[in-house]
């Protein structure tokens, strides 16, 4: 059994069926891509995994760890070892990063984190993010560059040390040099601590940077093709249109 | 958050399941109940004797107030039962609450009233020994007659409602605080009332004086026991700064669960070139009327009102905050952040006044409050009176709600939905919070705010849902 096991999910939010029975398994230590256009309910499945509330489940379910979390409380899928790194992460005035982590660290454990180990660790994911350190007495994406708040969910990630990371278009509106400090983290979390992801993208930019071993290609609420890395390429040569004509997506459910 | 529009508060009628009290949209707006205080005080040469008939005079007249505004919102004390009440005068010693409470750091000086009596006096004996005087301000008059009556009562009136006349016809105790020319001194003077049981009318008197160039701190708590059973807290202060002096004033106001009643009068007057941050966190009390007032009464005078309340339960809080310019070239600059929870209501009314002559002056308002349960009520209400024509005078503010989006984030790092709210709701504040610049004060802020959320869980939880 899989780490991550979706099986026939459907999902709806305020009366529309976004995703139409997806099925997807993910380990700990691969990596995986979900590429499809816009309105193909990429971002939906990502909010689903973690229980966002407005997103309702009509069929199917979740697996994680053997685990049925279909029903899951988020945080309670958060500490089991499940991570969301946001297309758009929200500020929280008022809270600074370091304080934020620690208080996320210490909400997966019985003790509080040692004040000496929490510091080794930031550090560790400060030089792996490339960040100054000052950015951690920031307060959380308040007022942060498209940039920095990118590189303050992969910090957040290396710092929670999730089985489990989805990331949802975490490449869109980088700069290419943010693009590769982002791509690159993740790889080495990936490559150090064995971390499974799921790497949600409209692009094929950051694939270049880090290399999924499976391709997903999700139209209108399914999954239409699966495969390894030369997918990507042939996303490249042909775009979506001709995998939609293909495989008889419904367009005008695509936004 | 959305911006509230120039001059307008939330519409008064409750949205969210609320009483509902019946409002025409846009009715109240311009309804401004309070004045500032503007001009002379009582303290015109009378003698404190005097002072003390005039107001008997008042009291004895006068019914207990309603402040009523266009229909929508009153503050009502016709629940008092003043006549039950007596001021005891009585050494009981310092009551727990204050030894629970109160930061156990250095300190330049503390003072105690309880209930009528000065229980407590204690001030650095270098301190005194470079002029500085704490005391009771029944002892100033009888020590430092002719400097405490200079100031006694220079901006602070005694006849605009019963318990004003009430104050200044029957105070006992008092505190006096002088800190004389060009002293600076780091660690804060403590100020403390304190209220050990029910029945107890406390009249609060406080007079503090920066002399030129001073630069201190005071820190007031004004606290009672947990108890059943009326009580009332009845304060005037007065703070005056001379010229340059500096002062950060900070008030943590915690009436605990007993049904008290605060109705205060606090002004602080600013001289030339001086400057005064104040920030009262007002935290609980069961009807508390504040009029606060900051004045920069000469040129050059500069100022940051900052200040923070949270209202639960039954409470009932309104606070008249005036940001007033005499003269100028001056600067002022308002900041205030609230919350409710329970079937509260707070009512916060910020006046930018500037008057006839005070070129120059710049100074800005902002209300921000977050709505937290589907019964409590929040009114923000800025005006603005302007009678100069070459300055700046502005304000703005928010009207948020729990953020959904945040509680999500904050859930997949791990944080339960209690410990997210918790994180918003002390980060709303965390700007003025961090603004003490007292680590003790700032925790026990942020301490009683977190008791405050613990205690409103069911209550928060059921305004979610409801949106």
């Amino acid at each position: 059994m899989a780490d991550l096991e979706i099986k026939d999910l459907h999902v709806r939010i305020d009366e529309r069926e976004i995703l139409r029975g997806v099925d997807l398994e993910i380990n700990r230590g691969e990596i995986h891509a979900l590429m499809g256009p816009n309105g193909s309910g990429k971002s939906t499945l990502a909010n689903t995994l973690l229980g966002h509330p407005s997103y309702e489940i009509t069929e199917g379910s979740i697996t994680f760890k053997g685990e049925d979390i279909t029903e899951s409380e988020p945080h309670d899928r958060a500490k089991a070892g499940l991570f969301l790194a946001f297309q758009y992460p929200v500020s929280i005035p008022g809270v600074s990063v370091a304080n934020f982590l620690r208080m996320a660290i210490n909400a997966k454990r019985d003790e509080p984190i040692q004040v000496k180990e929490f510091r080794t660790q930031l550090q560790h994911a400060i030089d792996l993010l490339d960040v100054d350190r000052a950015f951690t007495s920031r307060h959380l994406n308040d007022g942060f560059s498209g940039g920095e708040k990118k590189r303050a969910e992969i910090l957040q990630m290396a710092m929670l040390q999730p089985d489990v990371a989805i990331l949802d278009e975490t490449d869109s509106g980088l700069d290419i040099d943010a693009l590769r400090t982002v791509a690159e983290g993740v790889q080495r979390l990936h490559d150090e601590q064995g971390l499974g992801a799921l790497i949600i993208t409209h692009y094929q930019r950051i694939l270049h940077y880090v290399k999924p071993e499976f391709v997903h290609i999700l139209m209108d609420g399914k999954i239409v093709l699966e495969g390894g890395v030369e997918l990507v390429e042939r996303l490249e040569r042909e775009g979506y249109d001709q995998i939609r004509q293909e495989f008889g997506g419904q367009p005008e459910l695509a936004a | 958050m959305s911006a509230v529009p120039n001059g307008a508060s939330e519409d008064g009628a409750g949205t969210n399941g609320a009483a509902p009290i019946q409002v025409k949209a846009g009715r109240h707006r311009e309804a401004s109940l309070y004045s500032a205080l503007h001009g002379a005080g009582a303290g015109d040469g009378r003698t404190l004797t005097q002072l003390r008939e005039a107001a008997l005079k008042v009291y004895e007249e006068a019914e207990l107030p309603v402040w009523r505004r266009s229909g929508f919102w009153s503050t009502s004390l016709a629940s008092l039962d003043i006549d039950a009440l007596e001021t005891s005068v009585s050494e009981t010693g310092v009551p727990d609450v204050v030894s629970r409470t109160l930061p156990d750091g250095p300190r330049a000086g503390r003072i105690v009233q309880s209930a009528g009596a000065v229980v407590q006096v204690e001030l650095d004996e270098a301190l005194a020994e470079r002029g500085v005087i704490l005391c009771s301000l029944e002892q100033a008059f009888e020590l430092h007659g002719e400097l405490v009556s200079e100031w006694f009562s220079k901006r602070l009136l005694i006849d605009r409602h019963k318990l004003e006349a009430a104050n200044a016809a029957f105070w006992t105790g008092g505190v006096f605080l002088y800190v004389p020319y060009g002293v600076v001194v780091e660690e804060p003077f403590e100020i403390v009332y304190a209220i050990d049981r029910p029945g107890v009318a406390q009249y609060g008197r406080t007079l503090v004086l920066g002399g030129p160039t001073s630069d201190f701190r005071v820190h007031e708590y004004d606290l009672a026991e947990d108890f059943e059973g009326q009580a009332l807290h009845a304060n005037a202060f007065e703070l005056y700064l001379q010229d340059g002096a500096r002062c950060r004033l900070a008030q943590f106001q915690d009436w605990g669960s007993g049904e008290v009643y605060d109705v205060s009068t606090r002004f602080v007057g600013v001289g030339r070139d001086a400057y005064c941050h104040w920030l009262p966190a007002l935290l609980g009390g069961h009807l508390v009327r504040q009029h606060l007032e900051l004045a920069v009464m000469e040129k050059g005078g500069d100022m940051a009102f900052r200040g923070l309340f949270f209202a639960e339960e039954h409470e009932h809080l309104d606070v008249f905050a005036v940001d007033l310019h005499e003269t100028g070239p001056s600067g002022g600059d308002v900041h205030w952040r609230g919350t409710a929870t329970g079937e509260s209501r707070a009512s916060f009314e910020g006046l930018i006044q500037i008057d006839p002559g005070a070129q120059q002056t710049h100074t800005y308002l902002q209300i921000h409050s977050m709505m937290l349960s589907p019964k409590a009520r929040i009114d923000a209400i800025p005006s603005v009176l302007v009678s100069a024509d070459d300055v700046s005078a502005s304000h703005g503010g928010t009207v948020g709600e729990l953020d959904e989006t945040a509680i999500f984030y904050m859930q997949t790092r791990g944080l339960d939905r209690p410990a997210a709210v918790r994180v918003i709701v002390e980060g709303f504040f965390e700007p003025l919070v961090a603004e003490l610049q007292d680590e003790a004060l700032e925790q026990l802020v942020r301490g009683r705010v977190q008791q405050k959320l613990a205690a409103a869980r069911e209550d928060i939880e059921a305004y979610a849902t409801s949106r």
